[in-house]
């Protein structure tokens, strides 16, 4: 995860306007789970594979690592499309017995599970693409830009800072923990972690208020204002966009 | 010069949970000057100048800003808060932003000034406090001492005219740290008014101007550094200790090196050279 957030600082595509990326990935995303056969959702995963690894040049391993995170939810949750239970034989394609009952998978079942599967897979490669090479902080303004109410767009700035201002405080308490023997054992454990919870929630109280109190010393007044960062927009980029978004859209046509 | 430009009167203040933080405070800052305080955790140091942002409101007493008692309307608070700024002792409550850049920028477009003029603000706040390397990284993977001058230079680039600065170089390491006083002397040079908190007793007797000494809310001393730190008592109820060229001085005084005439010392430089005067005499008498 904070690896994750890492590279979308340091790939070789943060040079790239967010919005460009932002579009790729949703127009992209959309593509992909409007399709109706597997062929469009394996291309995308080939071209976001390519896109993070070649272009954005974020090692292969890690992508591998991350797209496996999904694959055992992926795996549970398309199986029990997979498998049903009944109490006729009728229909299924390959099936057991038991006790009266027949367990087994139904062929249509099977291709929707399949197809599923490789949509997720398909979808989640977008999102990490997003995810990989831009920045929340950039994928933010896009936000503004885009008219998101500020409200959404404000809270999202103060969250994402604050996810890592508190991770940073619960591992330093836990490891203050553990190096007293806090976690030996599971008695402990418990103990350790409900007083872990209660000082940290202690913490983003009074964190919540020194940052009111920071933010109006600068003058805040209740809008936060920001500069973007500006971005060169490329022609070019959009029109990459639009020839590898057309293909596909023609083949889920196709395939209707 | 002598003009007092912002100052607290007689100021109380408590916590809502009963802490008696401030007793009866009166601080005078002169515009230009280069104050210090001193004073153990907890001596109410980063109360004070909570107040003098206008975000804590005394009890009893006031805040005046050239001579004029502060009232807490919301315009009053944003034209004091343009003219004082404070950098906040632990920057993780201060920078709000994961972007440094935007952190930076925060201020002074809340200033409501041009864009053009904000950039190039950013632009030399990062140069003056050497963040411009960090501009790209997230706010998460910076060092202590990075994010501190990361908020620091959201606050230089306000221009504020009186800035206060809480323990700034708590966490610096000796470069950036002595790199930092250099700032401040530059600040000074153009004729801010800067305020600091510190324990580095050394660093505020080279420093400052002035140094104004607090103890469990209350301001126990208040004079130029050398006058301040000869009074042994006050040192020891502050629980401060001696700058070492104080310190230094004082013993070679008392084991005959150096005569009781020879002024304090103000930097290194003094302490060393009446040192070397005295024992060529000494070496040529042999
Ligand atoms: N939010 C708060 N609620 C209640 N009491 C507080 C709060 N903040 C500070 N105090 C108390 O007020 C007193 C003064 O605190 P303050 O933070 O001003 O000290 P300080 O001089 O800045 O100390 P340090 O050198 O540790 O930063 C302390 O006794 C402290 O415990
Ligand atoms: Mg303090």
């Amino acid at each position: 995860m904070i690896n994750l957030d890492a590279y979308a600082y340091s790939n070789a595509l943060k040079i790239v306007h967010p919005a460009e990326k932002l579009s790729f990935a949703m127009i992209t995303l959309v593509v992909c789970l409007a399709s109706p056969t597997v062929i469009t959702p394996l291309i995308v995963l080939a071209l976001m594979a390519g896109g993070i690894i070649i272009k954005a040049g974020i090692p292969g391993r890690f992508f591998v690592k991350l797209m496996l995170v999904p694959l055992t939810f992926l795996l549970v949750s398309v199986l029990t499309i997979a498998f049903s239970i009944s109490p006729s034989p009728a229909g299924f394609w390959l099936a057991h017995n038991v006790g009266g009952l027949t367990l087994g998978i139904r062929f249509p079942d099977l291709i929707t599970a399949v197809h599923i599967f490789i949509k997720s897979l398909g979808a989640v490669s977008c999102l990490y693409f997003l995810a990989l090479t831009t920045p929340i902080t950039e994928i933010i303004t896009v936000l503004g830009k885009m008219r998101v109410p500020v409200i959404i767009t404000e809270l999202m700035v103060l969250i994402y800072r604050f996810i890592f201002v508190f991770m940073e405080i619960a591992t330093t308490i836990r490891r203050a923990q553990s190096s007293r023997l806090g976690y030996i054992s599971k008695k402990s454990s418990f103990r350790s972690l409900s007083w872990l919870f209660s000082a940290l929630f202690g913490k983003v109280f009074l964190k919540s208020n020194e940052l009111f109190d920071t933010m109006t010393s600068r003058c805040y007044t209740g809008e936060i204002k920001v500069l973007a960062k500006k971005y060169p927009v490329s022609l070019k980029n959009y029109l990459v966009l639009t020839m590898l978004e057309i293909p596909l859209v023609l083949l889920n046509l196709l395939g209707r | 010069m002598s003009e007092v430009i912002l100052e607290a009167v007689d100021i109380e203040f408590s916590y809502p949970d009963g802490t008696n933080a401030l007793r009866r405070v009166n601080l005078q800052v002169k515009k230009g000057e280069k104050l210090a305080i001193l004073g153990s955790n907890g001596a109410g140091k980063s109360t004070l100048f909570l107040h003098f942002n206008g975000i804590y409101r005394p009890n009893s007493g006031s805040i005046k800003y050239r001579g004029q008692d502060v009232s807490y309307d919301k315009k009053a608070l944003i034209e004091l808060r343009k003219k004082v700024g404070i950098v906040f002792q632990d920057p993780d409550s201060q920078l709000f932003s994961a972007s440094v850049w935007q952190d930076i920028s925060f201020g002074p477009l809340n200033l409501e000034l041009a864009e053009e003029v904000v950039m190039d603000r950013v632009q030399q706040a990062m140069l003056d406090t050497e963040t411009t390397d960090l501009k790209d990284k997230p706010t998460h993977l910076l060092s202590y001492g990075q994010k501190k001058r990361v908020s620091i230079a959201g606050v230089l680039a306000m221009e504020p005219e009186v800035i206060i600065f809480d323990e700034p170089t708590a966490w610096l390491d000796p470069r950036h740290a002595r790199e930092f006083m250099e700032l401040l002397e530059k600040l000074s040079q153009k004729g801010k008014t800067i305020i600091i908190s510190t324990h580095d007793v050394d660093l505020a007797y080279v420093w400052s101007d002035r140094i104004a000494v607090m103890h469990s809310g209350e301001i126990i001393a208040n004079g130029e550094p050398g006058e301040v730190f000869l009074q042994p008592e006050l040192i020891k109820r502050a629980d401060l200790v001696l700058p070492w060229l104080l310190e230094m001085h004082g013993v070679l005084v008392q084991k005959g090196w150096l005569s009781p005439a020879i002024p304090l010392p103000k930097t290194r430089e003094d302490l060393f050279s009446s040192i070397a005067a005295r024992s060529e005499r000494k070496l040529s008498a042999l």
